[in-house]
């Protein structure tokens, strides 16, 4: 992390610059869903557009994160305290998504045959 | 006392104490906001109705993505500012965070009072409805509740002649309500018949209220008294009675277990009764003359003879007509009844023309007539444009299901002012907070009575409306109390922390940059928000 005042006018520098993407990110989202000449897939809504569109908002969340949070260049600790409630999510989320195909509102499987 | 490692980093973890704190705290964020995001995903793959796509407004969503990113760079701007010991700069990059944070929260006020005064109606025939109610006048005055609120026009009105309450159950205002009306209305809601109960163990029955007698809170509050003592009476005479029983079951068969005894005791409840006293569970009044009283569609469970309001009190007569009177239609929605048409294999336009709102009200068929040329204009546009398949014979891209069958309130304006689709000229305020419904008039937002049985399922655009408005209302919300929670702490720094700075900048400092990660982090979670709720 910039400690002396020329690593910190540097690093005041790349802040301006990521927040500047980060507007331009906000923007191209936006405009993947509202104008036709950036709607990839088909016409409206649709997984490309979700794909896209997420991808984006992944691309600003991980700028935010690696440069206003300093995790570029964090200490070990910190990498694994965040990094294990990402995985945690995932792997409830991942136990949810195998519910999906559970068998509760098929009346086959309640009609006890 | 002096509190170890808030500046120098302990030698173990390298790092100060309230830095391991906040990453330990936005951790546990992470699992919080991720369980929210990962029930968006399945709700909506689960979703049994068409999810609201791009519903809402996206320039006010825009704007509030615009003042966090800023304020994000704005806050760690502070940090240096505090790194560099210029406390000035510090002031004015905190002081312009804390300033987006109220921004922010301005704009979304504005958006959650937009929600939460528009009406949605799903009809019998799944058609939604959406719009602003009309609200009860007397003359040209309001009328108003007890609560001094206005009433809006979507009352259920029952020629009542007979109400029974629960002594248990009964709800005060509400009771207080039916007298207003019963005043107002010229009726009087007496007691129907003598309420004669046992109040002393072994006496003759007393009574404790006479036939004729008017209707009030003091009246029900004795009877329930008299109930509640009787039952607490009755309740305690009975389990004595029956530990009495056991009590010569377990004498005369000792060698048996409680299981092997537990269906031969039992007690004589014929011998109880002349020691038990009398409960009055209900209580029944009559209303005399029979009067058109009104009741809030979410308080009554109504029928034609008998019906039911959420504190069990019956509710007695003919139930009449008790239209929703929407006082500015703003948005017809077909896609879920289109939905399931072609989920039962007819044809959704067939069903459209066939429903009850298109055939029963010429507005609804004319903008339904008006949707349809620019469906017809869309896929000529969209022909032209992107050709056709080769391989399927059929256009390369279709016009949306929105765009197919939901007529919203901006294609209202452009139906009104003779443009095309998304030509309309609506104005900035308009996009933060809903149509301009006065200066544009009954001939755009048009008057509209539906009647009750039509009414299939009627709420605000609230969480009760669907589960995409829970899960808007459940993350916007926590996010913005976050907003709140993280702007408390920057403007306590802003205001409060000159004493810590001449103290020890560094110690501020490395406050500032916690606070500061709190912030980046409700950033990151609104970069993910504004794409999830608002575009897709």
């Amino acid at each position: 992390m910039a400690d002396s005042p020329e690593a910190i006018k540097k690093a005041v520098r790349m802040y301006m610059f990521i927040g500047g993407l980060l507007f331009l990110g906000t923007i191209l989202t936006v405009a993947v869903a509202t104008v036709p000449a950036f709607d990839i897939g088909i016409h409206g809504f649709d997984k490309w557009d979700c794909i896209l569109g997420l991808a984006i908002a992944t691309t600003k969340a991980t700028l935010v994160a690696a440069i206003f949070m300093h995790l570029n260049h964090e200490k070990k600790a910190i990498y694994w305290l965040f990094g294990s409630s990402f995985v945690a999510v995932t792997s409830l989320a991942a136990l949810t998504a195998l519910a999906l195909g559970d068998p509760i509102f098929d009346a086959f499987f309640y009609s006890g045959r | 006392m002096e509190i170890p490692y808030i500046v120098t980093p302990r030698k173990d973890t390298g790092l100060f104490n309230s830095k391991i704190a906040i990453w330990l705290f936005l951790a546990s964020e992470v699992m919080l906001f991720g369980g929210f995001f990962s029930a968006y995903v399945f709700l909506r793959l689960g979703a049994d109705y068409p999810w609201p796509e791009r519903t809402l407004p996206v320039l006010p969503g825009l704007i509030n993505t615009f003042v966090l990113i800023g304020s994000s760079v704005t806050v760690v701007f502070a940090w240096a500012a505090l790194k560099m010991r210029q406390w000035r700069k510090f002031q004015l990059f905190m002081g312009i965070t804390v300033f987006c944070a109220l921004i922010f929260m301005v704009l979304k006020g504005v958006e959650y009072s937009v929600k939460l005064s528009h009406q949605a109606v799903r009809l019998q025939d799944f058609t939604v409805i959406e719009g602003h109610l009309g609200y009860e006048k007397d003359g040209n005055q309001y009328v108003l509740d007890h609560n001094g609120k206005k009433i809006e026009e979507n009352l259920i009105y029952i020629e009542t002649s007979k109400v029974t309450f629960s002594t248990v159950r009964f709800h005060k205002p509400w009771v207080e309500e039916l007298l207003t009306q019963a005043e107002h209305k010229k009726t009087k809601i007496t007691l129907a018949e003598d309420v004669l109960v046992v109040t002393e163990k072994g006496k003759p029955q007393v009574t404790i209220a006479k036939a004729g007698e008017t209707l009030s809170v003091d009246l029900l509050n004795r009877i329930q008294k008299a109930h509640l003592a009787a039952r607490s009476h009755n309740g305690a005479y009975r389990t004595a009675a029956l530990r009495r029983e056991w009590k010569i079951a377990k004498a005369n068969n000792p060698d048996k277990k409680d299981w092997q005894l537990a269906s031969t005791v039992s007690i004589d409840t014929a011998a109880l009764e002349p020691q038990l006293l009398t409960e009055v569970s209900t209580v029944a009044f009559s209303v005399n003359p029979p009067a058109a009283l009104d009741f809030k569609p979410r308080d009554i469970k109504e029928a034609d003879g008998q019906s039911r309001l959420r504190d069990d009190t019956v509710i007695e007569g003919k139930l009449l007509d008790s239209p929703m009177v929407f006082h500015h239609v703003d948005a017809i929605d077909f896609q879920h009844l289109a939905m399931r048409a072609v989920k039962k294999g007819d044809d959704p336009i067939v069903a459209i023309e066939n429903s009850w709102l298109v055939k029963n009200s010429p507005f609804a068929k004319e903008a339904w007539e008006w949707n349809k040329l620019q469906v017809a204009k869309i896929e000529k546009k969209l022909l032209e444009d992107y050709g056709i398949n080769e391989a399927t014979g059929k256009p390369n891209r279709e016009p949306t299901l929105k765009e197919r069958y939901r007529i919203g309130w901006k294609d209202f304006v452009s139906k009104a002012t003779g443009v095309d689709r998304d030509s309309a000229d609506i104005k900035i305020k308009e996009e933060f907070t809903g149509p301009n419904y006065d200066g544009r008039g009954e001939e755009t937002f048009p008057e509209f009575s539906l009647p009750r049985e039509q009414v299939s399922f009627a709420a605000k655009f609230t969480p009760a409306w669907n589960t995409y408005y829970a899960l808007y209302f459940t993350m916007t919300g926590l996010h913005g109390l976050h907003v709140i929670g993280g702007a408390l702490v920057l403007a306590y720094y802003l205001f409060f922390g000159k004493k810590m700075y001449l103290e020890n900048p560094e110690w501020l400092a490395n406050r500032v940059e916690i606070g500061g990660l709190f912030w980046h982090f409700v950033d990151l979670v609104w970069i993910f928000v504004f794409p999830i709720m608002y575009l897709m």
